[in-house]
């Protein structure tokens, strides 16, 4: 809650501190190590230029993290790899077997929808809580969460408590 | 079955970390901002570049102390009232670690002299910062055993009996690349370095360029989905509005041409971004028609 402008030499400690959790959120939409850079440089470079304008982020942390997952979502969208699922339960969009072994495991996260596995990326890879994770992606917390189980499900995953 | 499931999260979890990271991943973070430091160097040579007054005393200064220069000046062909642009090339650098490729810009044949002094003098001072200052910091680079590269040269837009259009480029190459480029139009008949501002009657032009502009992102995008603009309200610092005296020229088609540099507007990948504005939404805003139509 700090009323602080952001300064260059914050924002360079942050980037280096968080330079490999970065580097996985990015390297995971793209599974391609220069195309990770990208997108991890191109952060860096709007974030700079709003701490030129003179930026007041709330929270450092969700603010650099809605930034590297817009560039990221940018960069699907110029691969064209991203495609938009319908998101209701009803959709017959996977149907995995039970999934038995690690590889089918990875395979399982693989295909599920990228709106889906980044909030399990996040929540369960990266130890954001939900609050955080509405913040990232401007979500509010009722959608992270419903989309969260529906994460888990896929995953053929149940917990508790999420 | 519960702690089943902790294990296929820890499993993907652990997947998920052992991922291949750059040796350099903190390097070419520092570089990032050193680049940005050094931009803001540049930025300012070329205010300073701008104003006439300075750029003709350093023009007087230059001719006499650059023996190079003064010599490429007095090389020129005599060309008579056709105006014409040749370039003048710094000395190319090329290992296997760095490489500088600096060209400018040298215009001649404009009969306002004063203009054209000015302008060729100014070209040749910010090429010569931007090499001297690479070749300064070549040595630092080669040490570290890093790549950089640094070519700036120029194209000629638009060369009809009325205008000619000049846009210069600087790339820097370190991790990755950044462009800048800079543009100037001049009416070769009157003599006259064209900006942005001088064209309309006022500055409602801002707006309306703008709004356009926006609209046509928000279409683009729409229509192709490798297209990405920073337009929408969702983006992080979304385009709102051109500067007054943003990146133009003029094309031989006389339209108005609006670019805007890397990372200004889209991200890295869309490079230099160029709108051609159609003339009927600025028509009735432009001081005359000589030169949009």
């Amino acid at each position: 809650m700090s009323q602080k402008k952001l300064t260059e030499s914050e924002l360079l400690r942050y980037t280096i501190d968080f330079r490999e959790a970065h580097f996985r959120l990015a390297y995971s939409y793209t599974k391609n190590v220069e195309d990770a850079w990208d997108i991890v440089q191109e952060s860096i470079l709007k974030a700079l230029s709003a701490v030129k304008r003179g930026m007041v982020p709330e929270h450092l942390n969700s603010w650099f993290y809605r930034i590297l997952v817009n560039a990221s979502l940018d960069h699907l969208k110029k691969h064209k790899r991203y495609v938009a699922f319908e998101l209701d339960d009803t959709s017959p969009l996977l149907e995995f077997q039970d999934v038995h072994s690690d590889l089918d495991l990875h395979h399982a996260l693989d295909r599920i929808p990228t709106e889906i596995r980044m909030i399990v990326t996040l929540r369960y890879f990266e130890d954001f809580k939900i609050s955080e994770i509405a913040d990232i992606l401007s979500l509010n917390e009722n959608t992270v969460k419903t989309r969260l189980y529906r994460g888990l499900n896929l995953l053929r995953i149940e917990l508790e408590e999420i | 079955m519960q702690s089943r499931d902790q294990e296929k999260l820890e499993a993907l979890k652990s997947n998920y970390h052992e991922i291949p990271y750059p040796v350099d991943l903190k390097s070419r973070i520092e570089a990032i901002y050193q680049k940005q430091k050094q931009k803001k160097a540049h930025v300012n040579l070329i205010r300073i570049g701008l104003s006439t007054a300075a750029v003709l005393t350093l023009f007087t200064i230059g001719v006499n102390t650059n023996q190079s220069f003064a010599a490429a000046m007095t090389k020129l062909p005599i060309i008579g009232p056709i105006v014409s642009v040749i370039s003048f090339k710094f000395d190319e650098i090329d290992t296997d670690l760095v490489h500088a490729n600096v060209e400018a810009p040298v215009i001649t044949g404009l009969e306002n002299k004063t203009l054209e002094a000015a302008l060729n003098q100014k070209y040749y001072e910010e090429s010569k910062a931007l090499y001297e200052a690479f070749v300064s910091e070549m040595g630092e680079i080669e040490n570290l055993g890093g790549h950089a590269g640094i070519d700036s040269g120029f194209e000629i837009k638009t060369d009809n009996d009325l205008l000619i259009s000049i846009a210069r480029y600087v790339v820097n190459t370190a991790a990755s690349s950044s462009t800048t480029m800079t543009y100037e139009t001049v009416d070769k008949e009157f003599g006259l370095l064209l900006t942005l501002p001088s064209l309309f009657v006022d500055d409602t032009y801002i707006d309306i360029i703008s709004a356009y502009l926006i609209d046509v992102m928000k279409e683009t995008m729409k229509n192709d989905s490798s297209k990405v603009y920073w337009v929408l309200k969702e983006d992080f610092a979304p385009f709102e509005s051109i500067k007054p005296n943003q990146n133009f020229y003029i094309s031989d088609q006389n339209k108005l041409m609006i670019s805007f540099d890397k990372y200004e507007v889209a991200p890295g990948y869309m490079g230099i971004v160029e709108f051609e504005i159609p003339t009927d939404i600025i028509k009735t805003l432009l001081v005359s028609d000589r030169y949009i139509k």
